[in-house]
């Protein structure tokens, strides 16, 4: 089994349903996209300077004292099954995961603050919340951006601000987003609407994992659309609105489900939900999904679920492929991951 | 219901991707739905749009006005076709190389094209090794070379501006 997986904690700290409204914000996330001045970006520099880049960005982030105990990586030292694990910890993107150039991560110990380095862009900076909690993602991440631009030399103008490969993360470089849970929207049907209202908001939706990533559970990644123009602040602020606004109408939702016939439908789904997860003896992730998503919710009603979202939170987390397997000890088969992960949810919400 | 992509087989995959703020929903047959590309299986959500979707690029083409074909970045060497192509830019110096360009991109991205977030004033001296240093030092010249050759005389400008901070900070 992979050393490296066995390093990390079995739980963490953003997962821990304890910011503000931890049933309808699953996490916070600001992340910062930074390049070195002097280097091409990583889609035309050599392995060469790709190694550089990295020798240079873990040493800065070590010496930063923010990452002590924390893990630096190279992506391309490990396995298929511990690259995974760390996409499912949000810590590396897909696209870093996939790539076999030299290319590398940093995560601090209560893995909060990640730099991933040679994805797009030579840095990555990103700190991770549990619950509604932009000031707070953002002071820790901008802490971290100010830490790294010292020891080193960013690529920045007057005019673009702070330079990225691709021209929409150019200026502020800054993604601010919110992982929300909006079973109550979904069931109404009302989540086109939703979405379609956000883009008149300069926000944008996405799939669990970032771009181009699956809709499961209900869960949708909301974050800012632009990132030149305004200040850091006013970003924050504008999403922090939409958010708010996101979770009024999800609380609406949530208050239609419950009147006059719907709510006995209601109730019956959470319920048959939460007796499949206690029951089902083989269970995909995408099934296990869309059961807690309605268990959250129900727990939100304030219906007896045997369990707090700190406990659906994390078992929202274990119940991914990686971890599944880290779980096992071993690289399982799907067939064996649905019977594995059955188990293993059962012995959890005993 | 039948497969959305070779419309022969019973779809059994049912997507559901967040793209563009809409949500878009797929059923493929299994067998497309592997050949989607699905690098970590379909169970922890990774899905390549950009097969489904088409990529950012056609995106970029429509805005980005047109220049003449030789139109490069001094510093790299990017084309400014190419890059209208594959919609990333090849390092930090094409944003002066194409900035008239860029600034009328980043007003139709951002509705904005000057920054007015947080200054970074005092970069540190970006450090070298002795190697780096040398390899770079040739890239340069023959970089300074191509530009007056091509008469790009802005691009060697700042080719030989690069150089001497190079060559009086190592020697």
């Amino acid at each position: 089994m992979a050393e490296m997986i066995k390093s990390f904690r079995p739980y963490v700290t953003w997962a821990n349903a304890r910011g503000a409204w931890p049933d309808m914000i699953f996490s916070t996330r600001v992340r910062f996209a930074r390049n070195l001045q002097g280097f091409p970006f990583p889609n035309r520099a050599e392995p060469r300077q790709l190694a550089e880049i990295r020798r240079q960005a873990m040493t800065a982030a070590r010496d930063s004292g923010l990452f002590s105990r924390g893990h630096f990586l190279k992506l391309e030292a490990l396995t298929p099954l511990d690259k995974r694990f760390l996409v499912e910890r949000h810590h590396v993107s897909h696209a870093l995961a996939a790539t076999v150039l030299p290319a590398g991560a940093a995560v601090s110990n209560d893995e909060d603050l990640s730099v991933m380095v040679n994805e797009e862009d030579h840095l990555r900076l990103q700190c991770l919340h549990s619950g509604f909690a932009i000031e707070g993602a953002f002071k820790a991440a901008l802490k971290l951006d100010e830490a790294l631009g010292r020891a080193l030399p960013f690529a920045y103008g007057q005019r673009f601000g702070f330079l990225t490969a691709c021209p929409t993360n150019t200026g502020t470089g800054m993604r601010v987003s919110c992982l929300a849970h909006l079973p109550a929207l979904s069931r109404l049907g009302q989540m086109p609407q939703v979405l379609e209202s956000l883009s008149h908001l300069g926000v944008t939706a996405r799939g669990i994992y970032g771009e181009g990533t699956m809709v499961l559970g209900d869960f949708y990644q909301i974050s800012n659309a632009t990132c030149l123009g305004r200040s850091e602040e006013e970003f924050c602020q504008n999403i922090d609105r939409v958010i708010r606004n996101l979770i009024r109408q999800e609380i609406a939702a949530r208050e239609t489900l419950l009147k006059g016939p719907l709510k006995l439908r209601t109730e019956d789904a959470v319920y048959r939900a939460l007796g499949l997860l206690k029951h089902a003896r083989t269970l995909s992730y995408e099934e296990f999904m869309q059961n807690v998503s309605l268990v959250r919710m129900g727990t939100a009603m304030g219906w007896n679920m045997g369990h707090d979202f700190s406990t659906f939170n994390q078992v929202t987390l274990l119940m991914q492929p990686a971890h599944i397997q880290a779980a096992a000890g071993r690289e399982l088969a799907p067939a064996e991951r649905d019977a594995f992960r059955a188990e293993f949810l059962r012995k959890k919400l005993a | 219901m039948l497969c959305e992509e070779c419309r022969k087989q019973n779809a059994a995959v049912f997507l559901k991707l967040a793209v563009n703020n809409k949500v878009k929903e797929l059923h493929l047959c299994p067998a497309c739905a592997a050949k989607k590309g699905m690098s970590f299986g379909l169970e922890s959500g990774a899905f390549n749009i950009s097969d489904i979707v088409g990529n950012m690029s056609g995106y970029f083409k429509d805005f980005l006005p047109p220049e003449r074909k030789t139109l490069r970045c001094g510093a790299c060497g990017l084309k400014y076709s190419e890059f209208k192509e594959s919609g990333r830019l090849g390092c930090p110096d094409c944003y002066a190389g194409f900035e008239p360009q860029l600034t009328e991109l980043m007003a139709r991205i951002h509705g904005s094209a000057q920054h007015t977030g947080r200054a970074y004033a005092d970069a540190p001296e970006l450090k070298l090794s002795k190697a780096e240093t040398a390899r770079r030092l040739t890239e340069l010249r023959a970089g300074l070379k191509e530009a007056v050759a091509r008469e790009d005389f802005e691009g060697a400008a700042r080719l030989r501006d690069e150089l001497k901070r190079l060559e009086g900070r190592h020697g």
